[in-house]
């Protein structure tokens, strides 16, 4: 493919924007040489380890540490007392309300471990070996107690009780005996029942969705350098190191300004990587031995101890009438929130039914404990999860009234102005967009062969703005550094350096794009909600236009005018008027030559907190064909359309829409936790946790649907998420169509699909 | 002509005994938790820490710089975090 070929129509309108430039993390990361945050070593080094829970749910009676203090080689063994106590208080977002009560007992357990691989203790030794030996010789006295995995039995009265004093938030009067249910919260528009009444047809189910894992390649592991002065300094690999910082200065009781965290190059995050479990443990052990200590997970350490997203439980009534107009919508969305409270089921319930014009609409939500590890984001977090009931649901009402389902949707699809759940009215289009194209795709009309089937569904996202802060320098020789406080996931370093490029007027190869430190560049939210291209774009193009500015003043300087009298295109300092004479244009790089002369280095930074985000929408279609004799599904097909805004890299937006797809596929037919009767997980490993991989895959094709957003400076729209909400109903439908079964339960593994189809 | 302010359901029971609905002169977000923190002491706080506002359903952070044009909807609901 040539390095700037053209999709877009942006190229019409800009440079550099809607191109494709080589990835500038492309060659470190072919060739091995970036490093991860396993990868740091630093002098006097030593190597730490966690001790895990083997129980699914035990009171902790007592932790005998002497043995392992006293093996050689070991200088640091430490327990939750080594933490200070935490205030109970809900604090921050509600989805993911921060109680650090909470907070620190998942990092180490105090008074109970409540699932198995929870961490217990942890100690520092000269060496991996040591390290592990130091960890059997801790002594854990557990009283083993009942355990619960299942969201529905979680709920039931006489369930055992993760927390014995938790009573249900968001129900009036407050209950008056404690349970697992966190909390209820309810959202409605309009009079839901008489919607249904106005309904000719009316159609309801039960779903269930299993606890998928984020599946990042590279597991959690940092190096963390406590100095005797109090200073710390931490390597980690995360989605954000100020929310790394903010986490750890929380857990350790330090200040901000005693934390420098340096990000390394990460393998993957997908939500997941938001949270902190080992950064405040390896301060803590660096700072008992004196020397800087590593932490790593295994693999199965990240299946057991790091952050799934929810598994649910749901029923979903949507009523419409046989012209295709959907009255009514009605949902209870039971998410597992793990082990400690903060499941997603709030942006599940309020995108439930988000891409649609609904009258009367209400989504009940509970957020339920269970003795599994603690839910993180994932993707889009919550939304994929009610999308497969109502998007299952939606496609039996279109089978009901014999219409197209993607002509159901768009009959139905919202408008700028149409009200949402959440309370305010979409304020931007996008969605039908979607819709249109998918009606326009060939492969629509492909004719199916036996046992094959064609599914379409669609999803919502609110995709995020926020805090993001940008730093320019302008090095003598023309070319320029942006460093940015974002972690790059999926591609931002091409992104913020193609925005500067374009925003300067100089070419993408004479701008490098880096991820600063803590102590290097302004505050940067984390690198989740999709909201990087666009915050920290914001934040790239405000300070590009700060330099620019400069260049015109160094230019008036270099030619003895005003600075009004300069104007800057297409990176040139050009006269502007007559005052300005008639002198040649000036380059960046000539007046980047000049800047000792002309005042010293040229720099800029911006910070900003970035509002007018506008949301993402995709709406998919695949075609399967299923095996009648092994259950097996084939996916034949799979087209996925997306609002995009606009691409700034659609290589890398391609490869987000793509990557979502192929996750969504996985949620779909294959992966999930698989607990045993004591409450143990059986396949913490990728062959057994199985997702998809390139030969269960064709092309995924995808669509970048461009409605540009009028508040970013080039119109970009986030773009990580919001691909993961539709296939697991794509899917689902497609497997309907194909078999005439409505599979309900995810996933739709090959054992499950044959005992439905011998059914 | 006054912004007309709106919270959710739930928010409303927490802080505003039910009431979900106000209408206040302000000219920017400032404005607005100013007027509210004077009618429920301790609200502007919690709108700051809590919430996500979406004038005429643009979503912003709430800071106070934030303009609010005659006649607005400002809707403040739970802040939502991504993955």
């Amino acid at each position: 493919m040539n390095d700037t070929m053209i999709v877009t129509d942006s190229v019409k309108r800009f440079k550099w924007v809607g191109t494709r430039p080589i990835r500038p993390d492309g060659v470190p990361k072919v060739t091995g040489r970036a490093l991860y945050g396993a990868d740091l070593k630093l002098p006097g080094m030593l190597y730490g380890m966690i001790l895990r829970s083997p129980h699914a749910h035990a009171r902790i009676k007592s932790i005998d540490t002497s043995a392992a203090e006293a093996l050689p080689g070991v200088k640091a063994v430490m327990t939750a007392s080594d933490l200070p106590a935490q205030k109970f208080d809900y604090i921050g977002p509600e989805r993911v309300a921060v109680n650090f009560w909470h907070v620190t007992r998942n990092i180490l357990a105090r008074e109970k471990v409540l699932y198995e691989g929870h961490a217990v203790a942890a100690v520092a030794a000269t060496s991996g070996s040591i390290a592990a030996h130091a960890v059997s010789l801790i002594k854990v006295e557990y009283e083993v107690l009942p355990h619960v995995i299942d969201v529905d039995e979680a709920m039931a009265p006489g369930a055992p009780l993760l927390f014995e004093d938790m009573i249900t938030r968001g129900i009036e009067p407050t209950p008056s005996v404690p349970s697992n249910i966190s909390k209820r919260l309810e959202f409605a528009l309009g009079d839901i029942e008489a919607g249904f009444r106005s309904a000719d047809v009316v159609i309801e189910k039960e779903f269930k969705t299993a606890a998928v894992h984020q599946a990042y390649i590279e597991p959690h592991a940092c190096v963390a350098k406590y100095e005797p002065d109090g200073q710390c300094e931490i390597w980690s690999s995360s989605q954000g190191h100020f929310q790394m910082r903010a986490l750890t200065a929380q857990i350790l009781g330090a200040r901000l300004g005693d934390l420098r965290v340096t990000p390394a190059e990460i393998g993957g995050g997908f939500g997941g990587k938001t949270v902190t479990y080992l950064e405040p443990v390896a301060a803590i052990l660096s700072k008992k031995a004196g020397a800087p200590v590593r932490l790593q997970m295994t693999r199965e350490d990240v299946f057991r101890a790091s952050g799934p997203t929810s598994g649910s439980s749901m029923w979903v009534k949507i009523g419409v009438m046989k012209n295709g107009t959907i009255v009514a919508a009605d949902g209870i969305f039971k998410f597992q929130a793990g082990a400690f409270p903060g499941s997603p089921v709030m942006n599940g319930c309020l995108c439930a039914y988000a891409p649609y014009d609904i009258p009367n609409q209400r989504a009940v939500g509970y957020d339920v404990v269970s003795n599994r590890p603690k839910a993180a984001a994932y993707r889009a977090p919550g939304s994929p999860i009610s999308a497969f009931a109502v998007e299952s649901v939606i496609d039996m009402c279109a089978q009901a009234i014999g219409m197209d389902p993607l002509a159901l949707r768009h009959k139905n699809a919202c408008r700028i102005g149409t009200p949402t759940l959440a309370g305010p009215k979409h304020a931007h289009a996008g969605y039908s967009e979607t819709l249109e194209a998918l009606m326009k795709h060939p492969a629509y009309r492909v004719k199916l062969g036996p046992n094959q089937g064609r599914g379409v569904a669609s999803g919502y996202w609110f995709n995020g703005g926020g805090e993001s802060s940008a730093t320019l320098q302008v090095n003598a020789d023309g070319t320029v550094l942006v460093a940015t406080g974002s972690p790059d996931i999926g591609g931002s370093r091409a992104s913020m350096a193609i925005m500067a490029a374009e925003t300067l007027g100089v070419d993408y190869n004479a701008v490098r794009a880096i991820v600063a430190d803590t102590g290097s560049v302004g505050y940067t939210h984390v690198t989740g909600g999709s909201r990087v291209t666009f915050a920290t774009g914001m934040a790239v193009v405000n300070a590009s236009k700060s330099v620019v500015t400069e260049m015109c003043k160094r230019a008036a300087l270099i030619w003895g005018v005003e600075a009004d009298d300069v104007v800057w295109d297409d990176g040139y300092a050009r006269p502007a008027n007559a005052q300005a004479g008639d002198n040649k244009a000036l380059s960046f790089k000539e007046i980047a030559a000049k800047a000792a002369a002309t005042g010293g280095p040229i720099t800029a930074s911006h910070g900003v907190n970035a509002g007018g985000q506008a949301p993402g929408f995709a709406s998919q279609f695949c075609d399967v064909e299923v095996d009648p004799e092994t259950g097996r599904v084939t996916i034949l097909r799979f087209v996925a359309a997306q609002d995009v805004g606009r691409a700034i890299h659609p290589a890398y937006v391609e490869g987000q829409i793509q990557g979502g797809v192929v996750q969504g596929i996985g949620w779909a037919l294959n992966e999930e936790y698989i607990y045993n009767a004591k409450g143990l997980l059986d396949n913490p490993g990728f062959l057994d946790y199985r997702c998809p991989v390139a030969s269960d895959l064709p092309m995924i094709d995808a669509v970048m649907v461009e409605v540009p957003n009028p508040t970013h400076p080039y119109g970009a729209k986030g773009v990580g998420e919001v691909g993961i909400c539709p296939p697991m109903a794509a899917i689902a439908n497609a497997i309907a169509m194909a078999t005439g079964k409505r599979m309900t339960e995810l996933p739709i593994s090959p054992p499950r699909l044959l005992a439905a189809l011998s059914s | 002509m006054g912004a007309r302010i709106v919270f959710t359901a739930g928010f409303a029971r927490r802080y505003t005994s039910g009431v979900r609905e106000f209408e206040v002169e302000a000219k920017n977000l400032r404005g607005v938790l100013k007027a509210m923190d004077d009618l429920y002491p301790g609200l502007g706080a919690h709108l700051e820490d809590e919430t996500t506002v979406a004038i005429n359903g643009e979503y912003h952070e709430t800071g106070y710089f934030q303009p609010v044009p005659p006649g607005a909807e400002v809707f403040f609901i739970p802040r939502i975090e991504g993955g």
